[in-house]
């Protein structure tokens, strides 16, 4: 059937028309659909739209749904409609706070997530992508059905691919994948009626707090959200450990009642930030990343400023024993902070984040450091270390790809943080009683992991790491003529930390670009 | 040898290879282009080993093999049936690579 194209045209392709606003007296939700979608979506006696009722997603699921009417089936729309139809299909058939809970990562874009898939999904689904892409959609037993259909349809070749042409696949589909996803991804589940009726927590208000930037380290700040409609105005300041002020300002989307979406510029960078706010509205949390390389970036962790008391984090979070610091405890209503453990200290300043103490941890200090005030507490979010055991690498493997020179796909880095570790009672390194010390200065280098990566050379062309931070840059994309065959700037390459005499080691695979990046994997 | 006549590049080092006896390095070699086989499917990002000596490399020597047959359509548009026009005016991937779009829009974020 040739698709009914809409009215409506495809306007400003260039650049990046992100975060659309909703004007007043926009359509409505049921009229927007109806005009956009109802041309090949049928409707039934109570005006439920063909596939698209069987569904709940997140925004980013719809999203993709939208963009593949546009890519597949010719579907003309605005980037303002698109927009309004992402916001009113994720606020009306979106997942419950508790359904997306556990598969943020994808979300949020982290890059070294190894997922662990029991079979038969594993073999069905996650050979191609990630389980969470399926898992973070609720359908009918008939839409996940026709989901199989989709999938034979739309890339016809998967039963002749390795864990498609050993098996009775279309009966395994049908019969073993479809009743699981049916049975454990229902489109009707009590978590998702009782969040429609629920009270939504408002983004707008004062936050603060804490965070990592990819070259800067360990940051703190507020962030001030304004507005009646979206998106909303974000601004504030965001500060560094070493006490470097940044001024914060964007906008932000939220979906779903929950769903936080900003584009930030922070000190002149460009940040992407996929938050949840907690369903009590006290807490945003999730992460943040540069917007141009989604692979570099941090935790972030707020609570609303003005409420009830309650601490986001510490900065620093790790503190060299014998020497003077000031420890800026983030945080609301926080009147009286008193630290306790490894460092004992009371009262110190307060300041629009919080309260920041000075401190002067004694030389030969190692242990774990609790933050409290008036009710409130934090245990163990701050170490003082006089030395260190072990060393561990974070992530322990991840994937960086090569792009860039000319070609469409830029280069996707890696970045690693060097985890210090006490051995505990057992006196042994690497055994289950090690005490987590935290992040702590490393330097930095590569090495290749095997032979062949010895025997291709791939320390010399699979890119450079940054001594210093941790940055593992890839190398250019493209055959490179200088080795054998032409291949590609690929490697394989062990990942060194070293802090003192301790050294910690991960796995770092350097390979090719992809062209298909959804925003979710 | 005297009845065998190489027919592309490969078969050439190959032969080259033995002249010069360095068949050690040759065999050493064989795992970069192994992965090219069916029945190994390589992932596209690592190879059934968990590395990347084994991947199809250089890459764009094989891209076409992927993207014709819809190989790997999470991570290189299939031109069979998705995006039929991808590599349209870019006939030598090895040449035309920087050709090559991204297909998700740069347009669409939420």
């Amino acid at each position: 059937m040739t698709p009914r194209l809409r009215k409506g045209h495809l306007a400003g392709l260039a650049g990046l028309l992100l975060l659309m606003p909703l004007p007043a007296g926009a359509q409505d939700g049921p009229a927007l659909m109806e005009e956009n979608c109802g041309g090949c979506h049928a409707a039934d006696a109570n005006g439920a739209l063909s596939r698209i009722s069987g569904q709940r997603k997140t925004p980013e699921g719809w999203l993709m749904t939208i963009v593949r009417m546009r890519l597949f089936h010719g579907l003309e729309i605005t980037p303002e409609v698109q927009s309004q139809l992402v916001h009113y299909l994720a606020d009306t058939q979106g997942l419950a706070p508790s359904e997306a809970a556990s598969h943020r990562y994808i979300l949020e874009r982290e890059p070294a997530v190894v997922e662990e898939v029991d079979a038969p999904l594993g073999e069905m689904c996650s050979r191609c992508h990630s389980a969470a892409r399926f898992e973070l959609q609720r359908r009918t037993a008939e839409e996940w059905d026709l989901h199989i259909d989709f999938h034979v349809g739309q890339f016809q070749t998967l039963e002749y691919q390795a864990l498609g042409r050993d098996r009775e696949w279309l009966k395994l589909a049908r019969e073993e994948v479809v009743p699981l996803l049916a049975e454990r991804y229902p489109l009707e589940t009590e978590d998702w009626t009782a969040w429609l009726a629920a009270q939504k927590p408002e983004a707008t208000g004062s936050w603060v707090f804490t965070t990592t930037l990819p070259d800067k380290g360990e940051a703190y700040g507020s962030l001030e959200v304004t507005g009646d409609a979206q998106p909303l105005t974000v601004s504030g300041t965001l500060v560094t450990a070493l006490g470097e002020e940044l001024p914060v300002s964007g906008k932000l989307n939220v979906y779903t009642g929950y769903e936080w979406r900003a584009n930030l510029d922070i000190g002149g960078d460009k940040y992407r930030q996929i938050l949840a706010i907690s369903e009590d509205g006290g807490s945003l949390s999730g992460r943040q990343f540069l917007h141009a390389e989604d692979s570099l970036g941090g935790a972030f962790n707020a609570v609303k400023a003005g409420g009830e008391p309650a601490i986001a984090g510490v900065v620093p979070s790790t503190l060299p024993a014998g020497s003077n610091a000031t420890v800026q405890v983030v945080g609301t209503g926080l009147e009286n902070v008193a630290l306790s453990g490894a460092l004992e200290a009371t009262g110190g300043t307060a300041n629009a984040y919080g309260a920041a103490i000075d401190v002067t941890p004694v030389a030969a200090t190692d242990g774990a450091v609790s933050v409290a005030s008036d009710g409130v507490s934090a245990d163990n979010v701050l170490a003082v270390y006089s030395h260190i055991d072990s060393l561990k690498v974070e992530p322990a493997y991840t994937v960086a790809r090569v792009g860039g020179g000319g070609g469409s796909a830029g280069k996707v880095p890696a970045r690693f943080d060097a985890v210090g570790y006490w051995n505990g009672p057992d006196g042994q390194a690497g055994t289950e009683d090690d005490i987590r010390i935290g992040v702590v200065p490393a330097k930095w280098s590569v090495e290749a992991f095997n032979e062949e990566a010895e025997a291709l050379k791939d320390v010399e062309h699979a890119g450079v790491m940054d001594t210093e931070l941790g940055i593992f840059t890839p190398g250019v994309a493209g055959p490179n003529p200088e080795r054998p065959f032409s291949t590609n700037n690929a490697g394989n390459l062990k990942v060194l930390a070293t802090s003192g005499d301790v050294t910690g080691e991960g796995q770092l695979i350097i390979t090719v670009q992809r062209w298909n990046d959804p925003p979710i994997r | 040898m005297r009845h065998l006549i190489p027919l592309n590049q490969k078969a050439d080092r190959v032969v080259a290879a033995v002249e010069t006896d360095k068949m050690d390095e040759v065999r050493a070699m064989q795992t970069v282009v192994a992965g090219c086989a069916s029945t190994l499917d390589p992932g596209w990002e690592v190879d059934p080993f968990g590395g990347v000596a084994a991947l199809c490399q250089p890459m764009e020597a094989d891209l076409y093999g992927c993207s014709d047959p819809c190989w790997w359509p999470a991570q290189v548009p299939d031109t069979m049936n998705s995006y039929k026009d991808w590599n349209d005016g870019a006939d030598n991937a090895g040449k035309d690579w920087r050709s090559l779009g991204t297909v998700f829009p740069s347009d669409s974020e939420t």
